[in-house]
């Protein structure tokens, strides 16, 4: 049998915003297309995958649609009675056939910035990229109940405060495009860096940003932030092997084999790149950081001035106390450890930073490369007194026992 | 549809000198003119040590004097904005110039019954609920309560002047505008406090009659502020 849970996972972000247009409601639309999936189920396996699966979905989700808006129309008081004539109104004459600014607007609509950031993520992640409520809630480490509750609300939200479905008008993108493109980059790093949940869920997230980002700069040519998140996360994901060894501790930059990078997505993100340049946002310096990466023959031949360069200006945009204990790092190999140390010292003290546990790690590897052996060990130490994921503190762990090895 | 504005803002602690506060009314005037019609209502509320709280429900009712809380952040004005969707409520929020040193929270009207007679002697009743126990719009246990407020702002007769029920908090977003940047955010200004879902605009001779109108309200929390009469809306 053909792999249905392709099909499906490719046709339900489309047939979802193909229908939420042609209704003016998502709930409406969800449910519809959930429908129709639920009777390919059915058929699909008996009478065999139809050519266009897609037109196949999109025709029953509005027969479903509109069996379901007779029902609820001649039953007063439900919820649903309220929205009936007004799309019934509107789909007498709507068309139901995606066209290719429905997945956009849906984009929008989903990361519109009156639902709170989580919202928005666990919405796209239902809405667009068809992930169940269960895998969702695996992706964001929270019950499904939550997941649930959370994407009811923001649904209901939508519906009642009336958020526009729509592309917003061109002088609200500049304040608009870049929740979206946030939002995208949240599906990336909840599957990159969280690195609790189950691997087979995160490696799903990777690759729908890498995906949803693609569909961005295709809806939003223009758009050269969209690039340079294209690029961003096709450089950082060509690492997704490496990254973590076999026992599941993370593996340095360092010490990841550079043989196993995708050399593909790095082909691909550097010529997003090319297409970022003159980018404003925050994405285009990361980008730049990973391809420096990506494209250095060895962690010892890595371009440093540039990677220092980059972080001056992530943080001349976005004023990151994290972008400046990363960029002390950098300054550490450009101009030795010594500077490295006194650039974390600028910073070490941000009280942004007081309940995150990003300068100790930093200032103990510093130390350890400077060959201050027993100052790496204390603030190896203290690092791992302050939390952090399970595989963070497994490395911290083993740097540990190298600094009171036998040497 | 329509959208229901509540200002918050922390009251001063002395009177605004003359010229401050004509400043101050100016920047009003200039939204009220830059909005124009979208505008359909709203008010400045007396400084809420003026302000009753009615616990208890019409069956048993305990009247509580402001101020509640010394120094915090209340409501100090209302809005009744007419706006194709949240995007476009959600601008007119932004030019209001409480957003720029308080926040607007803009909650979508369930229905409106407009005032039919000037503001100029009211006082608004704020229907507060603890977010737990708000019934969502087209349940029965919400028909029922919309039923009981009819029947009160019936029974009210001429002194009930308007008022609506809002959607719950979930659907509300608050604006602020710092240093130029609006800043937007999910649900009601304060979490986890009662929360407004609906009000009654009482049209009374003086504080002892809103009193006693207010007393008749089905609600668990009743705050009950006399309007500014300035808004010339």
């Amino acid at each position: 049998m053909t792999n249905l849970d392709g099909v499906f996972r490719r046709e339900w972000g489309p047939a979802v915003a193909a229908l939420a247009r042609w209704s003016g409601d998502i709930t409406v639309a969800e449910d519809a297309v959930q429908e129709a999936f639920t009777e390919a189920l059915r058929a699909w396996p008996r009478d065999g995958v139809p050519e266009n699966a897609g037109g196949w979905i999109v025709t029953v989700a509005r027969n479903r649609a509109l069996d379901r808006l007779r029902r609820e129309s001649v039953r007063p008081g439900k919820e649903l009675a309220a929205v009936v004539d007004d799309i019934r109104a509107r789909t007498d004459h709507a068309d139901v056939h995606p066209v290719r600014d429905d997945e956009l607007r849906m984009m929008f609509t989903c990361a519109h910035p009156a639902l709170d950031p989580t919202s928005q993520l666990a919405l796209t992640l239902r809405l667009i990229s068809g992930l169940t409520v269960s895998e969702i809630a695996r992706a964001l480490l929270q019950s499904e109940a939550a997941v649930g509750q959370r994407i009811t609300r923001a649904k209901n939200k939508i519906r009642h405060a009336n958020i526009p479905l729509r592309v917003p008008p061109a002088e609200s993108l500049p304040q608009r495009t870049p929740h979206v493109l946030s939002c995208i980059y949240s599906v990336f790093t909840e599957g990159y860096w969280s690195t609790a949940g189950p691997s087979a869920i995160r490696d799903e997230l990777c690759d729908e940003a890498v995906r949803l980002a693609g569909e961005a700069c295709a809806l939003m040519p223009g758009e050269r932030d969209a690039q340079a998140l294209a690029a961003l996360v096709l450089l950082q994901d060509s690492r997704r092997d490496t990254r973590v060894d076999d026992g599941g501790a993370l593996v340095p930059l360092d010490e990841q084999d550079r043989g196993r990078w995708d050399r593909g997505r790095i082909a691909r993100g550097l010529d997003r790149l090319q297409l970022a340049a003159g980018a404003t946002g925050p994405y285009l310096p990361q980008a730049v950081i990973a391809a420096a990466h990506a494209t250095a023959p060895s962690w010892q031949q890595t371009d440093w001035p540039t990677i220092c360069m980059a972080y001056d200006r992530l943080i001349e945009i976005t004023d990151s106390p994290v972008a400046r204990a990363n960029r002390a790092l950098a300054i550490g190999f450009r101009d030795g450890f010594a500077a490295g140390l006194a650039a974390l010292d600028e910073v070490a003290d941000d009280p942004r930073l007081a309940r995150s546990n990003i300068a100790a790690p930093i200032r103990a590897d510093l130390l350890r490369r400077a060959g201050r052996r027993d100052e790496a060990l204390e603030w190896y130490r203290i690092a791992l007194d302050r939390g952090g994921s399970g595989p963070a503190r497994e490395f911290i762990r083993r740097r540990v026992a190298e600094c009171i090895g036998p040497d | 549809m329509q959208y229901f504005a509540l200002l918050i803002s922390a009251e001063p602690r002395i009177a605004p000198d003359p010229e401050s506060q004509a400043a101050g009314m100016a920047e009003f005037q200039a939204f009220h003119t830059k909005a124009g019609s979208a505008i359909r209502g709203g008010d400045a509320l007396m400084p809420s040590a003026m302000a009753v709280r009615i616990t208890g429900g019409p069956d048993a009712p305990t009247v509580t004097d402001g101020p509640f809380a010394e120094g915090a952040e209340v409501a100090c004005g209302y809005y009744v904005f007419e706006a194709e969707n949240l995007d476009e409520a959600l601008a007119l929020a932004r030019d209001v110039p409480v957003a720029k040193f308080g926040a607007v929270e803009i909650w979508p009207m369930v229905g409106h019954m407009p005032s039919t007679q000037p503001l100029d002697n009211n006082w608004i009743a704020l229907l507060l609920e603890p977010p737990t126990e708000v019934l969502t719009p087209g349940t029965p246990e919400w028909n029922e309560l919309a039923a009981q407020h009819a029947k009160f702002a019936a029974d009210a007769g001429d002194r009930a002047n308007g008022g609506a029920p809002l959607h719950p908090p979930s659907t509300a977003t608050t604006v602020r505008v710092r240093g130029g940047e609006v800043l937007l955010t999910d649900g009601p200004y304060i979490e986890g406090a009662e929360v407004a879902n609906g009000y009654h605009i009482l049209n009374v001779a003086d504080r002892d009659e809103a009193i006693k109108v207010a007393s008749m309200i089905p609600a668990t929390t009743v705050e009950l502020r006399q309007l500014a009469g300035v808004s010339g809306l």
